[in-house]
């Protein structure tokens, strides 16, 4: 069997988040600068998480009320995806690469499994991913009481984008 | 036979240990990279800057302006209460009408004005300490507090000098949120006055409070608070004086606070209802009262990061 410290592993630790909701009433947007991400290459397999506190929001009141009320990140304090990334690719050779991974997302305590399209680059070594999906509130439990459907979309909009760099 | 079968069972186990290693790896490495201590604030300790009559030690976020509207209802049973004034529902035995401001996230300033007494007070609040998952325990908030009371004199010398109708109040808070649904407060106070009700009333008034918050649900808490003053800090009063007691009700919506209470306090504020509670649960003197709080953010956030630029239709 092959050494794990042998196969190359890819770290970041500035992996940017935005989340997105939309209603004709009001866009909502928040950001965070720090997430991190471990990709094991030999397994094709990426690990990215975040802190859910590290969203930050214009308002700090709907920080607040977003953390307390709807995420509880007391409780559940990171969002975290893992998966496995189709097709196989070479991790030596620079270029472009549309992926597929597939594997679990964990946000607010719950898991689900989802297929998530995306794309790598490779440039000297340097790995780049990006992506963007949606999230859907109820598949995660997280109630939105209907007083506030018209300025809370039911679908958030999550973009991720950052780079790998060779670990060692 | 039994050997193979040990051999077998062996090197599943070495296998699986081997792959749960590099599992253990990318969380160790995960843990390693993230930078969470950065991110363990525990916020909203209280949802609302007031637990029921005193103040929390949350501030005003920056540039939220806190329109608050309180009422105090007459006595429930008793003498005052009863059919006769719809339980107290016919009497308004005080009215607050205040602004607070949140200059920073951590600094409020506040404006407000009481029917008793026609009391104006003027208050700012800084939080000191905030508590983390890792590391500081608590909360620690100061609060300070001037009072003027505008109204006439009831007799020609009762405000000899003009500094007479002046009182100031000043009171750190320390709370702790215990778990999501429980925080508790501890806040030792000082009110400094001219105007006392006798000669066992101390000007220098000292009181300790404790207050408590227990989530229902992620919008509705049930909150108490209780201030020990009379034993404590005064004996033998000719006037009849209780210390503070109230439990109420407070729904959160979004902008809105909502605070439904009972308490024997008549009075609203602070520099007024700590020294001068005269009702008492026991004989019916506990009333209805209510706030209305509602969060204005003011300006136009400097923001230029697209990222985080919220819009409103």
């Amino acid at each position: 069997m092959m050494p794990y410290a042998a196969a190359q592993t890819y770290t970041a630790k500035n992996i940017q988040f935005n989340i997105f909701s939309s209603t004709p009433i009001e866009d909502i947007k928040a950001a965070s600068y720090t997430g991190v991400a471990v990709l094991v290459a030999q397994k094709q397999e990426i690990t990215i998480q975040v802190a859910i506190k590290s969203l930050e929001f214009d308002k700090k009141l709907m920080q607040e009320h977003f953390n307390e009320n709807y995420m509880e990140s007391d409780k559940y304090p990171l969002a975290k995806f893992k998966g496995s990334i189709e097709p196989k690719i070479d991790w030596a050779k620079d270029g472009d690469y549309p992926v597929t991974v597939k594997g679990s997302l964990w946000i607010h305590g719950i898991e689900q499994p989802r297929t998530i399209n995306g794309k790598i680059t490779i440039k000297n070594k340097v790995v780049s991913i990006a992506t963007a999906f949606n999230v859907n509130c109820i598949d995660h439990h997280i109630k939105i009481p209907s007083i506030m459907f018209a300025k809370i979309a039911e679908v958030i909009q999550v973009k991720v984008q950052g780079n790998l760099n060779p670990l060692n | 036979m039994n050997k193979n079968k040990l051999f077998i069972f062996l090197l599943l186990l070495s296998a699986s240990s081997a792959m749960s290693a590099s599992a253990q790896e990318v969380d160790s490495l995960l843990k390693s990279l993230s930078n969470d201590q950065k991110f363990d604030k525990v916020e909203a300790t209280f949802k609302a800057t007031h637990i029921v009559l005193s103040q929390s030690t949350e501030t005003q976020k920056k540039r939220d302006l806190d329109f608050r509207i309180r009422h105090h209802f007459g006595d429930i049973g008793g003498e005052f209460g009863n059919s006769h004034t719809l339980w107290g529902l016919d009497v308004a035995s005080d009215l607050y009408i205040g602004f607070d401001y949140g200059i920073t996230d951590k600094l409020t300033i506040g404006i407000g004005r009481s029917k008793h007494d026609e009391l104006f007070n003027f208050l700012i609040k800084q939080k000191l300490v905030q508590q983390k998952t890792n590391g500081m325990p608590f909360n620690l908030t100061l609060f300070a507090q001037m009072g003027l009371v505008a109204r006439e004199a009831f007799a020609t010398n009762e405000f000899a000098a003009y500094g007479d109708r002046m009182t100031y109040f000043i009171q750190p808070m320390l709370s702790r949120k215990f778990s999501s649904n429980f925080s508790f407060q501890v806040m030792p106070a000082l009110l400094m006055r001219s105007k006392t009700v006798g000669l066992n009333d101390p000007k220098e008034l000292f009181s300790l409070g404790f207050a408590g918050r227990l989530k229902l649900n992620k919008r509705l808490s049930f909150v108490a608070e209780y201030t020990l003053v009379n034993e404590l800090s005064r004996n033998d009063l000719v006037a009849e004086l209780y210390n503070p007691l109230g439990i109420g009700l407070e729904i959160e919506t979004g902008g809105h606070i909502f605070s439904l209470n009972f308490m024997n306090s008549e009075y609203i504020n602070e520099n007024s209802f700590i020294p001068n509670t005269k009702k008492s649960w026991k004989d019916g003197g506990v009333r209805f009262g209510f706030t209305i709080s509602r969060n204005f953010s003011l300006f136009q956030s400097k923001n230029k990061n697209p990222d985080t630029k919220s819009t409103i239709y």
